[in-house]
């Protein structure tokens, strides 16, 4: 229902090549476009905010600003595991539209890399048919053995700034 | 429309005296309204009919003519007006900007900006105190012409040369774009963090050097100044704008022969700089239509038994952590049954629909709106009150309407906060800690159990001496596990907002401090109405301010299923 409310939920969007920053969350492996990456943190401490759903783990303080911190293992429905020794923070610059641009904090096991897409590497989200939410999907890339999921930012912070209550 | 005749061309005086705050000011606005006016004709010559870049256009015309109407400058006024007439036609679809009248709007723009240009020079000294005398007799006809046929090619004949480019300096004040003072201040607060975390580090302080206590001595004054310089950047007394509406009260109440009186409280209320800025406009337009259309004539007062001059009232203060800006004047009050006729006339409203006065006030706020018989230079064109709206909701405020029939009418403005700082009472609840606004809390003490009694089983409220006041468990309400569930063990802080009192149980109070508000952004803010921002506390992490009146509105399960949903 949410996704109607969001303009671009019915535009087909698709990964676009270029670099990508990769990590895990939940021991699956996801990609970022670079351009997004604002920076990345080690956790620091995080205020919980009362009355949110289990994925907005709360705010932190970002050198002066108040950023909100995105758990996306809760949001996705991946095993959660307590933050180890490799948990990073990595703050994104969204610009969902029709809101401000807005910085948002994503909890994630672990940061992997940069990678280098071309078009060929990319695949369209393949059709899981009702069993997977895909709204929040650019698509999937292969690199050598592996298969990163590209994440749509935009479409990710654009669904939890347009749910009106 | 029809006022434009040939006329001899007519110049303006300055009056130095009296007006050269008032003319400063208008110098400077004026030079962004024609900055805009230019680049929005230049986009109408690509796509006449692109609405949001006319009402732009417009607008800057209209707020260019109102403020030299009231200023007293008759030829810009006179120009501006003919051209927003043109727009105004423009806007309804009744003509197209073609080239002759997108030239003829950039050559008045010109025109204009001579004026401004001349009166800059003599506002600085550039220039000797002189009549302007620029030629607009012609210009009148041809927008006249414009407005009624096609556009006749016109001769060759420049009316005036674009203004030579003058860069004034504007020495005295320079606008800073806000976002740069809101990265000063934090970045100032972070630095008054990181400077105290160094202060605490153990392995300096045990080397109890003196020389390196003494530097960091030095340092602790030297970002406590920077922090309050950097605070006092933005914040400044409403004062200003307060003042600036005296004089308009006075003369418009003068042209329109009515007698009206302007009282102001709270001048000294400080508000976030670009919260003053953005307000004059919109409490302009206001007083505007309260004068216009408010106050009656000094013998229609007189007939129904009231005070000959009427009564305008401006206040600001604080409340709930924000500010309230009230404009209340004691005229006929809104015309109820003549706003929804119009909003029906419109289609703004459904003829069958139940709408309570508040939701019928609100349609004064819809564009185009106006429910004057005749259009004055100064206002009833209807794009007034759709401005105000429109500015204070680009400061996140609202506008709220009371108005009782032949008693008046009371605009409320609601501000919030932004970038202002409050004195915060900082409380523990279990592991976190929130800030409630000090100007809230009305006092805080440790209950004795006996005070407390259940209601219906459900709620609880407190004795307090004699006062039945409802008790809110922060620490229930919000999830979080307080440290003991004894009241007798916590603190009860009673906090006030208008006339409710509530009792929030908490922990402990840990201290007060004058903290720097942050937006918590839209992602919080939409799913629990009770956390008006956050704050940075001293040891860097964040606290979240509490919106007392929120809190406690909504039970606390409701919150848990709409975020869900």
């Amino acid at each position: 229902m949410k996704a109607e409310e969001c303009s671009i939920a019915g535009t087909p969007s698709a990964a676009s090549p270029g670099k990508y920053l990769t990590f895990v969350l939940g021991g699956e492996s996801y990609g970022i476009g670079i351009l997004q990456v604002r920076e990345i943190i080690r956790p620091t401490a995080i205020t919980p905010v009362p009355q949110m759903p289990p994925h907005i783990q709360g705010v932190i303080n970002l050198r002066g600003k108040i950023i909100p911190v995105l758990d996306l293992r809760a949001k996705f429905g991946l095993p959660v595991t307590p933050s180890g020794d490799r948990s990073c923070i990595v703050v994104v610059q969204v610009k969902p539209p029709g809101c401000a641009v807005a910085l948002t904090g994503l909890l994630v096991d672990t940061v992997d890399e940069v990678i280098n897409l071309s078009a060929k590497d990319i695949a369209p989200t393949p059709d899981f048919g009702r069993r997977m939410d895909a709204r929040h999907l650019l698509g999937v890339a292969k690199v050598g053995p592996s298969v990163k999921i590209l994440l749509d930012l935009d479409r990710v912070v654009a669904d939890e700034t347009s749910s009106r209550l | 429309m029809s006022s434009l005749q040939t006329e001899p061309d007519l110049s303006i005086i300055l009056n130095l005296e009296s007006d050269a705050e008032l003319l400063r000011e208008y110098v400077i606005e004026s030079r962004e309204h024609l900055n805009n006016i230019e680049q929005g004709a230049l986009v109408l010559e690509d796509n006449p009919s692109d609405a949001d870049t006319l009402n732009s256009v417009f607008r800057s015309f209209h707020t260019f003519k109102g403020g030299a109407g009231f200023l007293n400058l008759v030829p810009i006024n006179k120009l501006a007006h003919g051209l927003e007439s043109l727009l105004d036609l423009a806007r309804q679809r009744k003509l197209i900007l073609d080239g002759e009248r997108i030239e003829l709007i950039l050559r008045g723009r010109d025109t204009l900006k001579q004026f401004i240009d001349k009166m800059d020079a003599q506002l600085t000294g550039a220039a000797p105190l002189a009549p302007i005398l620029v030629p607009t007799g012609e210009f009148s006809l041809r927008i006249q012409a414009a407005m009624v046929s096609e556009p006749k090619p016109e001769p060759a004949q420049r009316p005036s040369e674009p203004a030579a480019a003058t860069a004034p300096s504007n020495s005295v004040t320079v606008k800073v774009d806000t976002s740069k003072l809101d990265c000063l201040v934090d970045l100032v607060g972070e630095l008054v963090i990181a400077r105290s975390l160094v202060a605490q580090d153990f392995d300096l302080q045990a080397s109890a050097n003196p020389r390196f206590a003494r530097n960091m001595a030095h340092m602790a004054r030297v970002t406590r100044e920077l922090q309050r310089v950097s605070l006092s950047l933005r914040m400044v007394p409403i004062r200003g704008v307060f003042q600036k509406m005296t004089r308009l009260v006075r003369d418009l109440a003068t042209r329109q022969n009515k007698e009206a009186q302007l009282i102001t409280s709270g001048d000294e209320t400080e508000l976030d700089r670009n919260l003053v800025e953005e307000l004059a406009d919109p409490l302009l337009h206001m007083i505007r239509n309260s004068i216009d259309h408010g106050i009656e004539s000094a013998e229609a007062r007189a007939g129904r038994g009231k005070s000959r001059a009427g009564l305008i009232q401006l206040r600001a203060y604080h409340q709930a952590g924000g500010i309230i800006v009230e404009l209340q004047d004691d005229g006929q009050g809104l015309n109820k049954e003549r706003i929804l006729a119009k909003a029906l006339e419109m289609g703004l409203a459904a003829p069958d629909a139940k709408l309570s006065d508040e939701e019928i006030f609100q349609f004064i706020f819809a564009p185009g709106f106006s429910t004057a018989r005749e259009i004055t230079d100064l206002s009833g064109r209807g794009v007034g009150m759709d401005v105000v709206r429109q500015n204070i909701e680009r400061l996140r405020g609202r506008v709220d309407v009371e108005s009782t029939a032949g008693q008046g009418t009371l605009f409320k403005l609601v501000l919030p906060l932004t970038m202002a700082i409050i004195d915060g009472l900082i409380v523990q609840v279990g592991s976190e800690r929130y800030i409630i606004p000090t100007l809230l809390v009305r006092e805080s003490f440790r209950p004795r159990r006996e005070m407390i009694s259940t209601l219906h089983g459900r709620g609880e409220i407190v004795n307090l001496r004699g006062r039945l006041i409802p008790m809110l468990r922060l620490g229930e309400y919000f999830g979080v596990a307080p440290a003991t569930s004894d009241p007798a063990e916590g603190i009860i802080v009673v906090v006030q907002t208008g006339a409710s009192v509530k009792c929030l149980l908490v922990d402990g109070l840990l201290h007060r401090q004058e903290v720097v508000i942050k937006n918590v952004g839209e992602m919080i803010r939409q799913r629990n109405a009770s956390i008006a921002g956050a704050a940075i506390l001293g040891d860097g992490r964040v606290g979240l301010i509490l919106d007392v009146n929120a809190l406690g509105n909504v039970p606390a399960a409701n919150f848990a299923m709409a975020a869900n949903g």
